[in-house]
């Protein structure tokens, strides 16, 4: 359960800002390795700022959302939660200039398809890259496998995931049990539904207990239906004494709120531009740096220049 | 199984039972003809690593990896020099880093890590601690031949045992026989009636069994136990101190869950929280699943957290 669990105990942040100077830190740190190593042909400009690193970062979330949707067989929403959750935790203390984010993803959602007990293989499980050849899905494949272990270490063996999806659930048997009042809490699931996907593109999973957010997405969708559930709170949970506490979970919920509102999808344009530099980057500093790395030079994934617009291909066309 | 063979001619203890494998101090091993037919001079180079050998060096194989065999041979030759013991040291402590470093050493010498700087490192540990070695050395010789005379005197009293019984058996044989061939004796010359006389016979004989008893039983009382400790050294009865300790007081687990209560398990149908659910299919229920479990534990995920956290 969530109270007892590694989540809460240190992978819930205090606030937004929390968040956002722990990856400025892990883009700092990489920037200070790269100059202080000394390699020729390093220089500032050439490194992604940490505004650069939040748009691909984004795209890459969307992308592995995407893959995940259209994985055969169908994947359960908590694995895609948990893999996403995956992803900004390991972006929380990593730069995407140290590991790139397309393997990173697909390692996510590997190891989240482990963790929440859906059961595919991992031959099945790369089958799902439409756009390779079986010989580029085997070498995605060994990726996978070299920087699984890397991704549960840099996630400190926290590996269990608490998704809102089953408080949802409990919230609306709840509902219907003990919120008379309330007509048909079906109603809402759906509009709760969306609120959760968008929610699991932000911060949210970071910042709140998943209870919350799945309280914030019933009180959302019922507010959009018109209808006020403040009694609920009230009378239900026991609120009505404790001033406090209500006001506190009201200005959690409407935090969360912006957090969603201010979410959009990157522009292409954008993306393309930090792409070619994050490609630049791996291609020429990170891989003989680290030794992992060395799969992808000799995979030709990370393309050189003239290459890159094979790569492109790889990237954008192969997960969906 | 997996086959052993010799690297070099490629036989096998499967094709040739009678083989024999040998390894040296590299650690490699070749097999009994192999190193007759190599060695035929006294010394060679190892087949595998170059190294030279000398030929009275190899040792029959007695483990399956032969680099076993290598570390149990290094470990003689280190132990020779390192041969310090527990009271040598002043604390625990550093017996166990001494110990530690020893085991660095078999360890660096076994996989070939660091070979030159290891041995000089020995070199200079044997140079500097060349007393305590032998005297060490000397101390060890006489125990082990403490041990030895122990094991010595312990043999000789059992062969002596072992006669002594002979001896005793022989002699009682011997007394049956001079009572069965008296009874014969007098039968022959006596003038008494032949049923008296084997009354007689029969009481000497009865006699003759208790007097063998009474010397079974009168065995020499050993004044040593088995193990070496005298007998009647008074051993404490006393019953271990007690040691007083407050009492375990059992605390009902208190959980925070920062959230609202959470109906019991058993509650859930009372409350009606069980309309809401899809009922257990039969199949499900044979496994010990109920629909109240999953309702239960979405409630509980539901709750727990709920409220912010207090910090």
């Amino acid at each position: 359960m969530f109270h007892k669990s590694s989540q809460g105990k240190y992978w819930i942040f205090a606030s937004e800002d929390d968040v956002e100077q722990k990856r400025c830190k892990a883009n700092q740190n990489f920037r200070n390795k790269m100059l202080e190593g000394g390699k020729p042909g390093v220089s500032e400009s050439k490194l992604l700022e940490r505004h650069e690193e939040e748009v691909l970062i984004r795209h890459y979330e969307k992308r592995m959302v995407d893959f995940c949707n259209a994985f055969k067989p169908v994947m359960p929403k908590s694995v895609v939660g948990t893999a996403i959750m995956y992803f900004r935790r390991f972006y929380l203390n990593n730069s995407i200039m140290e590991y790139h984010p397309r393997i990173i993803m697909l390692t996510c959602a590997y190891l989240s398809c482990k963790v929440d007990e859906f059961n595919v293989s991992s031959t099945q499980f790369v089958g799902n890259l439409l756009q390779e050849t079986p010989a580029g899905q085997e070498r995605v494949l060994e990726q996978i496998l070299e920087f699984e272990l890397l991704l549960i270490q840099q996630l400190n063996f926290h590996l269990v995931v608490h998704n809102p999806y089953r408080p949802m659930e409990g919230l609306l048997i709840d509902l219907k049990t003990r919120y008379p009042t309330l007509e048909n809490p079906e109603s809402l699931r759906k509009s709760a539904d969306d609120f959760l996907t968008q929610a699991a593109m932000t911060d949210a999973g970071l910042l709140f207990p998943p209870s919350q957010i799945a309280l914030t997405a019933i009180l959302n969708s019922a507010s959009r239906a018109g209808l006020s559930m403040e009694s609920y709170l009230n009378e239900c949970l026991r609120l009505k004494d404790d001033k406090e506490t209500l006001s506190k979970m009201y200005d959690s919920m409407r935090r969360m709120k912006t957090l969603l509102k201010k979410y959009e999808l990157p522009k292409p344009e954008e993306v393309n531009a930090s792409k070619k530099k994050l490609e630049r980057i791996h291609a020429e500093f990170s891989s003989s740096s680290n030794k992992r790395k060395r799969g992808y030079e000799e995979d030709g994934h990370v393309a050189k220049e003239p290459r890159l617009t094979e790569d492109e291909e790889w990237t954008d066309e192969d997960l969906i | 199984m997996d086959d052993q063979g010799c690297p070099r001619c490629k036989t096998t203890k499967y094709r040739n039972p009678s083989l024999k494998l040998m390894v040296n101090v590299c650690g490699h091993t070749l097999c009994e003809n192999c190193v007759e037919m190599l060695f035929a001079r006294g010394s060679g180079n190892c087949v595998q690593c170059d190294t030279p050998l000398r030929k009275s060096n190899f040792r029959v194989q007695l483990f399956e990896d032969p680099t076993v065999d290598k570390e149990v041979e290094i470990r003689k030759k280190v132990l020779k020099i390192y041969n310090k013991r527990h009271f040598d040291f002043p604390s625990l402590r550093e017996y166990n880093d001494y110990l530690e470093k020893l085991e660095d050493i078999v360890y660096n010498l076994t996989n070939n890590i660091d070979v030159e700087n290891t041995k000089l490192q020995m070199e200079q540990y044997q140079k500097e601690h060349r007393d305590l070695i032998q005297r060490n050395k000397v101390k060890l010789t006489r125990e082990q031949e403490e041990v030895e005379e122990l094991l010595l005197l312990e043999q000789q009293g059992n062969e002596q045992r072992r006669l002594e019984l002979l001896q005793d058996e022989q002699r009682q044989l011997q007394a049956k026989r001079k009572n069965k061939q008296a009874l014969l004796d007098e039968l022959e010359k006596s003038q008494l009636p032949a049923t008296i006389l084997l009354a007689q016979h029969k009481v000497r004989a009865a006699n003759l069994e208790t007097q063998i008893e009474k010397q079974k039983q009168a065995v020499k009382p050993t004044s040593l136990f088995s193990t070496g400790i005298n007998m009647r050294q008074t051993v404490s009865l006393q019953p271990p101190p007690k040691i007083e300790e407050v009492l375990y007081h059992y605390k009902a687990l208190q959980v925070e869950t920062y959230g609202p209560p959470v109906p019991e398990l058993e509650q859930l149908g009372r409350f009606g929280y069980l309309n809401h659910v899809r009922a257990a299919m039969p199949q499900d229920t044979a496994g010990g699943y109920t629909s109240a479990l999953a309702c239960h534990r979405a409630i509980q995920d539901a709750f727990s957290g709920l409220f912010p956290l207090k910090r």
